[in-house]
């Protein structure tokens, strides 16, 4: 064991690479505050959204790949923007990332991915088809004015 | 072989659409609801002859006020009559109008007797009994006999439109069977022959004699009187010797 | 002269038949009451006068004969023999329905020789009857059912299927309010019978004879009656069912609300059908006392206007006129401005025909804390003289079932078929068991009896008010016992209104001055809606007419669909609210339309013609937004600045108790008195008249669809069209 262990210097050493790599304080503030964490890792791949999917196995299983959304969310990021070929890759189905994944098919009937859109208000209503109960009056529209 | 598979295909059919459905038996020879058609509509004016008005008055006034409607089957049948034997709906609105009541009323009575009869019908209506009495003296015989003559089905019109046969139950003259009713006239004791000349005659529109044709003068036994032979007695027979004045 | 039909004349007539339930104050000056007898139903002992049926007699002691044919308010035709009992000493079982009592009679009602008949007649009915329960609307309400459950044989002995089949007879048409499905029938003859005795429309009858015998109409021509439905209800099969109601609901998962109709001025008791929230039918509640156990059609089936043409959500008008829908806040607080900004004398409230107590009051206590007087009802009623401020001279003083206590019936220009249609049952029913005697004044109407036409001039009510006039109705008048003249509210319209009910007034108190029977009353005036007699109550002021001359430049249209305000009279920059339950003639006009809640839908106090208060029941929610019409009003006076001094229906009817206590007497009526005053203060409004007497509602096809509920229903439209297609007809 290094003194450098026993006096912890090695996570101030981590700290400090982590200021490094999220792009100095000011952006490491920014991080801070639009995700909640911090971390250091390797960039794996972005897709064509723009969100950025790190991996760091200093992290236990579980926390060690992640995404960085695309900064066009904002703050409005969740789970449901990260499309379908990451999924895998994301909750560890596979460890291969979609673009050195070979074996991976690609059909051409494959739609483009879209979010959840629930809780927007380009969310599904579903509609009913029984004629309503009550029938409404319509008012005449004014024709003289 | 094909055939057999055909018919038994075809018996299947037949006995599972019967299983399924059912429609009653017609157990009447008339309808008891109205259908307008040409002949009978309330469009064609129905009226009481001059005669026959007279007869409505003295009808009218056998029933006291508030029973008028009591009149109402002799001037159904008073309609009927006049109409060539049968009634169509303007005459029973007539009759309606004349009792005032409500037309409904009329129809009731119209539709439960028999003999208003409330379709077209030819000029002759030939009644033939059919009950036990006369079908036992031969009445099958007799009404196969006029179906051929006017080439008429019962309960139908012939095509010249002169007869209609109507096979009806008892009509009093068992002693005399088998008989027919012509319109008002019974011609009874009737042969296969009498039958057919009865209908040729009436095809001239000859009036054939009515009442027995076996040479009976009514009901009388055939061969004679077999009783109450000897002259009547008079008055007094029998009688004691002291009622005697 | 011979009055009762056929059907009637035949069968057995006994006093209690008559008059069948119900204690009547007017009894026929109590005959020396024959000696009652003695029967022993069950062994049980029971006294009845004679001429009591069997079946009547057991009623008297619970024990319930069944029976198809037989019905309290029907002849007695004794044709089901559903009903036979055994009775001792007697050979074979007897018709109890058609069999008068005898003394010391010992009837078995649960014999073996009973139970068999029963079980007999059962198994002959039912040789017939289709097996079609599980498709058929009467299931679940069906006294074939039932009965058949109670009394009919557990096996069936009926094997002919594969042969003949059971008798099968076609459909009528009898248009479109009864879907008929004849097959069905058992030929218990009550639609017969009433429609010969009751509704007075001779047109069913049985044709035919034996086993094809077939109750309809012979011809084809639909039964066109006021009172049609309730054959529906009379039927004890499925053979007669509701059109509109057909395979909507099975009665098991309905909820059934007690109400009170709104549609006309009798204030008929109705019990509303509903399932999740859909008012599915309407049918009559028993009150011997309005509308025995029938109902008008209107009634009945124009519940499905309840459905259309709602307003479901406030409206406000926008900047091209257009009513748009908008919030609660929005169009009571455009409301509330106009009110606010309009000088107490400009502003006017109208009250129209369907408007309960409850609002009445709320929007008049309204107007009246902003310093105005003018509240108005949309009829008219004459003002002079004691005006509105005695009951007496609006309401029906005689009341309802007295009229069949009625000896001599003078109408005044009204068409009581039309307007009232179960007051015409009644006096129908007098007019045929009573020999009560009919005149009318005004235009040759079909009353569904005979009467004696006496003229169609208002000078007529005068020269019988003098005593000048040389016509027989008025030795009749002054010799009958229990006479009563019924004055149509619509007559009071015009300038001769006043001097019309001053005659009229004249007239019947001059006749019950003279009367023995110190508590009859003789005058009677005919509302034509449901709201009238509380808006005169609650000093609601008739007459819009003179109050629009003023120039309103707010009114407040609660209800208001009688076309009696348009927009070409008021002025241009008139505002005009209108708070009710259906887009009509009012909400057209508006420029804020406050969504209000329609009479099954709240719970409203409504006063009758007799001036007995009734009370709806809520049986569905008002649709959308609607909100109750009260709270209405009393939200828009928080917002204008008047609190009104109630914050729940208790409060609002403690008010109305203030008012009048009349009001909140629910089910009960008061005698009406004042008669001298009012007649004495209507002297001076004798005036010679010379008008006509019309009357609105002539033929039937006017009597379907007179207020916004039934003009916005189907079923009343379809109504109205086969009237004029059987007018076509030769039938």
């Amino acid at each position: 064991m290094s003194i450098g262990k026993i006096l912890a210097l090695d996570k101030v050493a981590t700290f400090f690479n982590i200021i490094r790599q999220n792009g100095g304080i000011r952006a490491s503030l920014y991080k801070l505050y639009r995700q909640d964490e911090l971390k250091d890792g390797v960039l794996v791949g972005e897709d064509k959204y723009g969100n950025k999917y790190y991996e760091n196995p200093r992290f236990f299983y579980g926390r060690n790949r992640w995404v960085e959304y695309s900064d066009n969310y904002n703050m409005n990021y969740d789970g449901s923007q990260i499309p379908a070929e990451w999924f895998g890759w994301m909750h560890y189905k596979t460890d291969l990332p979609p673009h050195q994944d070979p074996s991976r098919p690609h059909y051409k009937w494959m739609s483009d991915f879209t979010e959840n859109l629930s809780g927007t208000t380009g969310q599904y209503t579903p509609y009913s088809t029984t004629r309503p109960k009550v029938e409404a009056w319509v008012p005449k529209p004014k024709t003289s004015q | 072989m094909l055939s057999s598979l055909r018919s038994g295909v075809l018996s299947t059919w037949r006995t599972s659409a019967r299983a399924l459905q059912t429609s009653s038996a017609l157990q009447h020879d008339s309808l008891f609801v109205h259908r307008d058609t040409p002949e009978d509509n309330p469009n064609i004016p129905f009226e009481f002859s001059p005669a026959n008005q007279k007869r409505v008055e003295a009808l009218l006034a056998i029933y006291p006020e508030g029973h008028k409607r009591g009149a109402m089957i002799p001037l159904l049948d008073l309609a009927q009559r006049q109409n060539g034997g049968w009634l169509p709906i303007s005459a029973m609105h007539k009759v309606a109008e004349v009792l005032n009541v409500p037309r409904m009323r009329v129809y009731e009575v119209a539709t439960f007797y028999t003999m208003f009869i409330r379709r077209p019908i030819g000029k002759y209506h030939l009644q033939v009994c059919t009950t036990t009495p006369c079908w036992l003296r031969g009445s099958d015989a007799i009404l196969k006999a006029i179906k051929d003559a006017t080439g008429c089905e019962v309960g139908g019109n012939s095509a010249c439109g002169k007869f209609s046969i109507s096979e009806v139950e008892c009509l009093g003259a068992c002693v005399n069977a088998p008989m027919v009713q012509v319109n008002d006239d019974y011609y009874e004791d009737l042969t296969v022959d009498d039958a057919k000349e009865i209908v040729e005659k009436l095809k001239k529109d000859e009036k054939p004699k009515p009442g027995p044709r076996s040479g009976r003068f009514a009901a009388e036994p055939l061969g004679g009187l077999t009783s109450l032979t000897e002259e009547p007695t008079g008055p007094g027979y029998g009688l004691q010797d002291a009622l005697k004045s | 002269m011979l009055r009762q039909p056929l059907t009637r004349a035949i069968a057995l007539s006994s006093p209690s038949r008559v008059a069948p339930l119900g204690a009547r104050r007017y009894a026929d000056a109590v005959p020396a009451q024959p000696e009652k007898v003695e029967v022993f139903i069950d062994d049980k002992p029971v006294y009845v006068p004679p001429g009591t049926t069997v079946l009547q007699a057991a009623a008297q002691v619970g024990v319930e004969i069944p029976r198809f044919c037989y019905h309290e308010r029907l002849a007695v035709a004794g044709n089901c023999r559903m009903c036979l009992v055994e009775v001792e000493k007697s050979p074979k079982p007897v018709a109890a329905c058609a069999m008068p009592v005898m003394k010391g009679m010992r009837v078995k009602t649960d014999s073996d020789l009973t139970k068999k008949a029963r079980e007999g007649v059962m198994e002959f009915l039912l040789v017939n009857h289709p097996l079609d329960c599980p498709i058929c609307d009467q299931g679940g309400e069906c006294d074939l059912q039932d009965q058949s459950m109670a009394f009919g044989s557990d096996k069936s002995r009926f094997t002919d299927i594969h042969f003949s089949g059971k008798r099968a007879v076609e459909d009528k048409d009898v248009g479109p309010l009864i879907k008929t499905i004849m097959t069905r029938c058992i030929h218990c003859t009550r639609c017969i019978r009433f429609a010969s005795e009751v509704a007075g429309v001779d047109d069913f009858g049985t044709t035919g004879r034996g086993s094809d015998m077939q109750v309809g109409t012979y011809v084809e021509k639909m039964f066109l009656s006021e009172l049609s439905g309730n054959i529906i209800d009379l039927c004890p099969v499925g053979a007669l069912t509701s059109k509109p109601y057909s395979f909507a609901a099975r009665p098991w998962e309905t909820r059934r609300i007690d109400s009170v109709d709104v549609l006309d001025p009798l204030g008929s008791n109705i019990v509303v059908t509903t399932r999740t929230n859909e008012v599915l039918r309407i049918l009559p509640r028993t009150n011997e006392e309005i509308n025995e156990e029938w109902l008008s059609d209107k009634s009945r089936f124009a519940c499905d206007g309840l459905k259309r043409q709602r307003l479901v959500t406030p409206m406000l008008a926008d900047s091209r006129g257009n009513l748009t829908p908008v919030e609660w806040e929005d169009a009571i607080v455009a409301a509330a401005r106009a009110i606010q900004d309009c000088p107490p004398d400009k502003l006017l409230a109208v009250a129209g025909d369907l408007a309960d107590a409850e609002s009445l009051v709320a929007l008049k206590d309204l107007v009246n804390r902003l310093g105005s007087e003018n509240v108005y009802t949309e009829r008219d009623f004459p003002l002079e003289g004691s005006g509105t401020d005695l009951r007496s001279s609006y309401l029906l003083n005689t009341k309802i079932a007295n009229v069949e206590d009625a000896d001599f019936v003078l109408l005044i220009g009204t068409n009581v078929r039309f307007e009232a249609p179960l007051l015409n049952a009644r006096i129908r029913k007098a007019f045929i068991h009573k020999e009560t005697d009919v005149a009318v004044i005004g235009p040759k109407i079909d009353l569904t009896y005979d009467y004696l036409h006496v003229g169609d001039s208002a000078s007529v009510v005068k020269d019988l008010a003098t005593g000048s006039s040389s016509h027989e109705v008025l030795k009749r008048l002054d010799a009958a016992k229990r006479p009563i003249v019924i004055l149509g509210a619509d007559q009071l319209k015009t300038q001769e209104g006043s001097a019309l009910l001053a005659y009229t007034q004249e007239l019947a108190l001059r006749l019950q001055d003279k009367l023995q029977d110190k508590n009859w009353k003789v005058l009677n005036v005919l509302q034509r809606s449901a709201g009238a007699v509380a808006a005169l109550d609650l000093g609601y002021r008739p007459g819009v007419a003179t109050a629009l001359a003023a120039q309103p430049r707010v009114v407040f249209l609660l209800g208001a669909d009688g076309g009696v305000v348009t927009r070409e009279q008021l002025p241009k920059d008139a505002f005009v609210i209108y708070q009710g339950h259906h887009g009509d003639v009012g909400a057209s006009i508006a420029d804020v339309v406050f969504a209000g809640a329609a009479y099954t839908e709240k719970r409203a106090t409504y006063v009758n013609a007799e001036g007995r208060a009734q009370q709806t029941l809520p049986a569905v929610s008002p649709p959308g937004r609607a909100r109750d019409d009260w709270k209405i009003i009393r939200a828009l006076s928080e917002v204008v600045g008047e609190r009104l001094p109630y914050n729940n229906l208790d409060e609002v009817r403690d008010r109305l108790g203030q008012i009048s206590p009349a009001l909140v007497s629910y089910g009960e009526v008061q005698d009406n008195n004042y008669f001298a005053q009012a007649r004495a203060l209507s002297k001076s409004l004798q005036k010679p008249v010379s008008g006509t007497l019309d009357v609105q509602l002539k033929q039937l096809e006017d009597f379907f669809m007179t207020d916004p509920i039934s003009r916005a229903s189907p079923t009343m439209a379809k109504c109205v069209q086969a009237v004029i297609k059987q007018k076509s007809s030769v039938y």
